[in-house]
C-alpha cells in the first residue's frame, strides 16, 4: 500500500468525524455527564451546580429502597440471562437435530428480532392480562389464580417470559451457528465410539459450543442489566409495591419523575460500574473454560 | 496387541438404500470374507461412503440384511457391531487430548482407568505416536492426526475396521507411507478391514479382494491381479489402470475387427458389435501396423503416454518405452497384440468370454489383411 495517500494527517480524522461525533454525543458525554453529576448536587430544572462530592454516593447507598432495588436487579440478572440463553440453547439444539418443522423453526425464531422490547412488552401485558388475556378464563374458576398486577411473582414470571421471547432470535442464531459448525463427522465417530445422543452433547457438543455460549451469556448478562427498562415500563412500571423496580428503572423513575437527577445519576454509575464488574468477571473466570480449538 | 476375536465375514444381503426418491444402493449382495482386507473402488458419487456408513450402523437401510460374524446387526447400534471407523478428515474431537481421543470410547464404555490407559499407550505405540499423548489435534501434522484416528479405531480392539478414504488429505509421500503402515497393521491384528477410496493404486496395493462399485451397483469383486487383468466389464476396464484400458467401438467379421470406416484394427474371432478394449502399454509399436497419428504426448520419465488417433477418428492411447521420442503429430503404425485384447458387450457392458488365440496370429500382417 502507499502511504503518500494518507499523508494528509488530518484527513482520517475527517472521515471519522461524523461517526466519532455521534458517538461522543450519544455514548460518551453521558456518561460523562453521569459521572459530573453524580459528584455534584444538581437542580432539577437547570441553573447551577454544587460539587458535594461523595455526598450523592452516601445518600444513595444509605437507602434501603437502592439496596432492595439492587438486589432484585442480580436476582433479575441472573434468571432472565439464565432462562434466555437456556430456552435458546435448547432450541438451537432441537434445530440442530432437524426436528419435525425446525426448518419453519429457525425462520420464525428470528422475527422477534425485529420487535422493540417495548412493544413486546405491551403485547405481553395484553396476552397475560388477567380479565382479558389468556389467563382470563383460569381466572374465572380460581379467582386471583393469576394477577401480576399486585403479586409481585406473577409479575417478574411476566418479565421472563417477555424477556425470554424477546431474547431468543439473538442467542438461537448464534448458538445454531455454533452448532452447525461442529462437523458431521464427529457425531459419527461418537456414536462408533459408543457414546448416546446425551453423552455426545455432554462430550462433544457443549465443549464445542462454548465460545459461543460465552458471548451470548456476556451479552445476556449485560442486557438482563440495562435492557429491562422498556419491558419494565410497559408491562409492570416497577410494581407491583416496587417489587420490580430494577436499578435501569429505578433510575429512571427517580430522575424523571422524583427529579432527583444527581441521585439518578449516582444509581447510573453505580450500575455501569456493575455492569463493567460482572462483564470482567466473566472474561477472567468463564472465558478460561471456552475451548477455541476446533 | 491383536484382536481377540476371530475375524468376521461380513454378509450384504438385498441391501437397500435410498434418500428419498434417489436409490443410492440397489440390492447389494456380497460376502466379505473374515480377515480379508476388501477395497471398495469406484468414483465420487457411487455410493461408497454411504455403503460403508450402513456396515457402521450410522445410516438406516432401506431394506436388507447386514451379518457380522453370522450375526444380524442391521437393527443394532454402531457400539454393538463389533466395528470401528476411520474417517477422511480424521474426525478427532479438537477439545480432547490425544490420549483423550484414543480412549473416550473406552471411557464411554467405562473401562476402569487403569486399563484405560495401559490400552491408550498399547495403541498409541501400535501406530507410533508415544511422544504425543498429550498433545491436542490441532498441533499434530496431518498424518499424525490420521494416526490418531487409527488407534482410537484399534483401541477398541474390533472385529471389523471401516475406513472412509483415510488417505485422500495427506501428500503423495505420507500417503504411500501410511499405506505400508495400514498394510502392516492388517497382518499385525487381523481384522477384518474394509476401505473405501477412490484411489486405485491404494486399491491395487492393499487390497485381498477390490469391490469395484459403480452407481451403487457392485461391477467386479475380485482379486487385485483378476480386476487388472481380467475386467468383468467395460466400466471396471475403463476405470483401472494409469492411464485406464482405452475402449473402442469395433465390428467383429470374418476374424476381423474392424473400426466403424473399415479399418482392420486386430485379429480376432468375435461376430458383430463390440467394445474392445486394451491396455495402453500393451499396444505395441509396429512398422507392419495400422496406421495411427500421434495427437498428444505426456513424458511421465520412465515412459510416455501418447494419445493416437484412428482412422475413424476414435482415440487410442499408448505407452511408449523410454527410447526414441515420438514427436506430436507425427504418423506411426501400431499393433494390438490378440492376446491383449478385451471385448465387451456394447450393450450390457459385460466382458465376452474370451476366445484363445492362435500364437500365429499375435500380429496384423500387411499381407493378410483382406481388402
Ligand atoms: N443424506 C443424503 N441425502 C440425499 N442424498 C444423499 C445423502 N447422502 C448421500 N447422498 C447421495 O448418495 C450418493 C452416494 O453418496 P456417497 O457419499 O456414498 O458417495 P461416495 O461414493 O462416498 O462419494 P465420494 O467418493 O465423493 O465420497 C450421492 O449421489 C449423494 O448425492
Ligand atoms: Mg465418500
Amino acid at each position: 500500500m502507499k502511504q503518500e495517500i494518507f499523508r494528509a494527517r488530518a484527513l482520517p480524522w475527517w472521515l471519522c468525524a461524523p461517526q466519532l461525533l455521534v458517538l461522543f454525543l450519544f455514548f460518551y458525554l453521558p456518561i460523562i455527564l453521569a459521572f459530573f453529576w453524580a459528584f455534584h448536587l444538581e437542580q432539577p430544572f437547570g441553573g447551577g451546580s454544587q460539587f458535594v462530592g461523595f455526598a450523592n454516593f452516601r445518600r444513595v447507598l444509605g437507602s434501603g429502597e437502592f439496596w432492595s432495588s439492587a438486589r432484585a436487579t442480580l436476582a433479575y440478572m441472573v434468571l432472565a440471562s439464565g432462562s434466555s440463553v437456556g430456552t435458546a440453547l435448547v432450541l438451537a439444539l432441537a434445530a440442530d437435530r432437524r426436528l419435525r418443522l425446525s426448518g419453519i423453526a429457525r425462520n420464525i425464531f428470528l422475527w422477534p428480532k425485529a420487535v422493540a422490547s417495548a412493544s413486546i412488552g405491551v403485547i405481553f401485558v395484553f396476552l397475560l392480562n388477567p380479565y382479558l388475556g389468556i389467563p382470563a378464563p383460569l381466572n374465572e374458576i380460581w379467582p386471583g389464580l393469576w394477577n401480576p398486577r399486585t403479586n409481585p411473582l406473577h409479575a417478574y414470571a411476566m418479565l421472563f417470559v417477555a424477556n425470554v421471547w424477546s431474547a431468543i432470535p439473538f442467542s438461537f442464531i448464534i448458538l445454531l451457528a455454533g452448532l452447525q459448525a461442529i462437523p458431521e463427522e464427529l457425531h459419527k465417530a461418537g456414536a462408533i465410539d459408543g457414546a448416546g445422543p446425551w453423552r455426545r452433547l455432554r462430550d462433544i457438543q457443549l465443549p464445542l459450543l462454548t465460545p459461543q455460549l460465552f458471548v451470548v451469556v456476556v451479552l445476556e448478562v449485560a442486557d438482563s442489566l440495562s435492557g429491562s427498562f422498556g419491558l419494565i415500563d410497559t408491562m409492570t412500571r416497577g410494581g407491583p409495591g416496587g417489587a420490580t423496580n430494577l436499578l435501569v428503572y429505578k433510575i429512571y423513575s427517580d430522575g424523571f419523575k422524583a427529579y432527583d437527577l444527581s441521585g439518578a445519576a449516582t444509581q447510573t454509575v453505580i450500575l455501569m460500574a456493575l455492569v463493567a464488574v460482572v462483564t470482567g468477571a466473566q472474561y477472567l473466570f468463564l472465558e478460561r473454560r471456552v475451548r477455541y480449538d476446533r | 496387541m491383536t484382536a481377540t476375536n476371530a475375524p468376521a465375514a461380513i454378509g450384504l444381503h438385498g441391501l437397500r438404500k435410498s434418500y428419498g426418491a434417489t436409490e443410492v444402493l440397489p440390492a447389494l449382495e456380497a460376502e466379505l470374507r473374515g480377515g480379508e482386507f476388501t477395497v471398495i473402488l469406484g468414483p465420487s458419487g457411487c455410493g461408497k461412503s454411504t455403503l460403508l456408513n450402513c456396515i457402521a450402523g450410522l445410516e438406516r437401510l432401506s431394506a436388507g440384511r447386514i451379518t457380522i460374524a453370522g450375526r444380524e446387526v442391521q437393527e443394532a447400534e454402531p457400539k454393538d457391531r463389533g466395528i470401528a471407523m476411520v474417517f477422511q478428515n480424521y474426525a478427532l474431537y479438537p477439545h480432547m487430548s490425544v490420549a483423550g481421543n484414543i480412549g473416550y470410547a473406552l471411557k464411554v464404555a467405562r473401562v476402569p482407568r487403569a486399563e484405560r490407559e495401559a490400552r491408550i499407550a498399547a495403541a498409541a505405540r501400535i501406530v507410533d505416536l508415544g511422544d504425543y499423548l498429550h498433545r491436542r489435534p490441532s498441533e499434530l501434522s496431518g498424518g499424525q492426526r490420521q494416526r490418531v484416528a487409527i488407534a482410537r479405531a484399534v483401541v477398541r480392539e474390533p472385529q471389523v475396521l471401516l475406513y472412509d478414504e483415510p488417505l485422500s488429505n495427506l501428500d503423495a509421500k505420507l500417503r504411500q507411507d501410511m499405506r505400508m503402515e495400514l498394510a502392516g497393521l492388517h497382518r499385525r491384528i487381523g481384522a477384518t478391514s474394509v476401505f473405501v477410496t477412490h484411489d486405485q493404486v491404494e486399491a491395487m496395493t492393499l487390497a485381498d479382494r477390490i469391490m469395484v462399485l459403480n452407481r451403487g451397483r457392485i461391477e467386479q469383486f475380485a482379486t487385485p491381479q483378476e480386476i487388472y487383468h481380467a475386467p468383468a466389464t467395460a466400466f471396471v476396464a475403463g476405470f483401472i489402470g494409469a492411464p485406464a484400458m482405452t475402449l473402442l467401438d469395433v465390428a467383429g467379421e470374418g476374424g476381423w475387427l474392424r473400426l466403424s470406416d473399415g479399418t482392420v484394427l486386430a485379429r480376432h474371432r468375435h461376430q458383430g458389435a463390440a467394445l474392445l478394449g486394451i491396455r495402453p502399454e500393451q499396444v505395441l509399436a509396429d512398422p507392419a501396423g495400422v496406421p495411427a497419428r500421434v495427437i498428444y504426448r505426456e513424458d511421465l520419465g520412465a515412459h510416455s503416454v501418447l494419445t493416437l488417433q484412428l482412422g475413424d477418428g476414435s482415440r487410442l492411447q499408448m505407452a511408449a518405452g523410454p527410447g526414441r521420442p515420438v514427436a506430436a503429430s507425427s504418423d506411426i503404425r501400431i499393433a494390438l497384440p490378440a492376446g491383449a485384447l478385451h471385448l465387451f458387450d456394447p450393450l450390457t457392458g459385460r466382458a465376452f468370454a474370451r476366445h484363445p488365440v492362435p500364437s500365429d496370429a499375435m500380429k496384423v500382417q500387411d499381407d493378410a489383411i483382406p481388402s
